[in-house]
């Protein structure tokens, strides 16, 4: 499920793009030092809910929180393309 | 309609609303119609816990150091928190067990309130090792004008939804006199009113709450209080949960994927439930203001945790598709994060139930090579 060899890229609207190379979408956020809210990191609690505008991700642990078809969690996913998203 | 334990008809639950449908008949888990409260409950087994297993002894030492001002935060922030699941301990089960339809929701109701009442025996053990006698915090709790101004809001949406479903039940629908009231009996106000409660439990877990949190750990912040933090952090990832499911609840509606009532519902009570949200921040801001009201601490003060309340609240009407109302768009406390992320609730493998852990450990797989040194 995981190929750490994939490297798409990643836009964030309003803070640029960059290449995927963390296990979870957050973290390669994160190294951007780009502020991203979170709490669980286990794709319960819902915290890093964030708007995917194009491209696709995959989960690394199937989410419990509740999130809408244009939302994704960064905290248990990578992305399978190259992506753009929204924070709030 | 007469609530019955065990519906003898043939329901099926597959079909049935999450409220108001028919009376839960068997637990069976095997077919959902909302395969996530199934889930839930998977999750939160996995993170039971006892407050016994937290060393809070050191915390004894360090209370006694705190200034005035600092044990009037910290206490009444207790109190909050004894409140807070004092209700929920009792409520999920009480106003929505006898309304529920379908087996999996059930059984995550009362799995939830389970673990609030570990929470509640928490307090307790909290309590206990910074006082002698802990009767005179406890006693507080119904008496302080500050605390009772919340009980009354948050226990408000359950109570009218309890009394109005025990009318029903009862007499069913109708204009009926109670206590020298009269009350309208139909199933759109029941509906109604169960909304209306959903909104506000959903507010309690996702704001109230972590308004609490927020003061525990800017304790611990400065090093202090640091096994009363460690229990904090148990209960808030708990509290996650929770909040999940209420946001799940209130989404299913939304979005016509169950009752299709309760979707015009939603619509209809969108103001209602704004206020709602809007009310509890409000109080929150207050009850800041009586946390701080000796002074402030290192790392907190009453404006910091009116941003704190601005910005979760945001965060929490949008995840239930309201409008955020808020200005604030950074989290005027960071280090909040650190404390509610689950991987560093610490635990050892053993005592948590570790799915990887627990998962596999029997090898059920024997395959007929395993006897090719085997001679009898």
């Amino acid at each position: 499920m995981t190929d750490n060899s994939d490297s798409y890229m990643i836009t964030v609207i309003g803070h640029g793009e960059f290449e995927q190379q963390d296990r979870t979408l957050l973290q390669s956020i994160e190294r951007q030092q780009i502020d991203v809210h979170y709490h669980c990191r286990e794709g319960f609690c819902g915290a890093c809910r964030t708007r995917i505008k194009k491209g696709s991700v995959t989960y690394l642990t199937e989410p419990l929180a509740y999130i809408n078809d244009d939302e994704i969690l960064p905290c248990c996913c990578r992305a399978n393309s190259d992506i753009e998203i929204e924070l709030d | 309609m007469k609530y019955t334990t065990f519906n003898q008809h043939t329901v099926n639950a597959l079909l049935e609303p999450m409220f108001f449908g028919h009376p839960v008949n068997v637990a069976r888990y095997d077919q959902q119609r909302h395969s996530i409260f199934e889930k839930l409950i998977e999750k939160q087994i996995s993170f039971f816990w006892r407050p016994e297993e937290v060393d809070v002894s050191k915390d004894r030492v360090d209370f006694q150091q705190l200034s005035d001002s600092e044990k009037h935060i910290f206490i009444s922030n207790l109190k909050y928190q004894t409140l807070l699941d004092s209700v929920q301990g009792r409520s999920p089960n009480i106003a929505f067990l006898p309304i529920i339809s379908l087996p999996e929701l059930e059984t995550w109701v009362e799995t939830w309130s389970f673990f609030e009442t570990i929470h509640s025996r928490s307090y307790t053990h909290i309590l206990r090792n910074l006082f002698t006698d802990p009767s005179e915090v406890f006693d507080d709790i119904v008496v302080n004008e500050e605390i009772k101004v919340r009980a009354s809001d948050i226990s408000k949406y359950y109570d009218d939804l309890i009394f109005a479903t025990q009318l029903w039940q009862t007499q069913g629908e109708g204009i009926h006199q109670a206590y020298g009231e009269t009350h309208v009996i139909n199933m759109r106000e029941l509906k109604k009113k169960l909304y209306l409660c959903m909104c506000s439990v959903n507010a309690l877990e996702a704001i109230r709450f972590y308004v609490s949190f927020a003061c525990t750990f800017a304790f611990a912040e400065r090093k202090l209080m640091e096994g009363n933090s460690k229990i904090i952090r148990l209960i808030a990832r708990d509290e996650n949960l929770h909040l999940t499911s209420t946001q799940h609840i209130l989404n299913l509606w939304a979005d016509g994927k169950d009752d299709p009532e309760m979707a015009e519902i939603a619509i209809e009570c969108r103001e209602q439930s704004t206020a709602i949200f809007l009310q509890a921040v409000e109080q929150e801001k207050q009850w800041a203001t009586y946390l701080f009201q000796h002074g402030s601490m290192i790392g907190l003060n009453k404006d910091i945790l009116c941003q704190y309340v601005e910005f979760i609240a945001n965060h929490r009407m949008r995840a239930i598709g309201l409008e955020a109302p808020f200005a604030i768009t950074d989290n005027p406390l960071p280090w909040m994060n650190t404390y509610l992320n689950s991987d560093t609730v610490q635990v050892a493998p053993q005592e948590s139930e570790i799915s990887s852990y627990l998962v596999g450990q029997i090898d059920s797989e024997v395959s007929s090579d395993e006897f090719d040194d085997f001679d009898l």
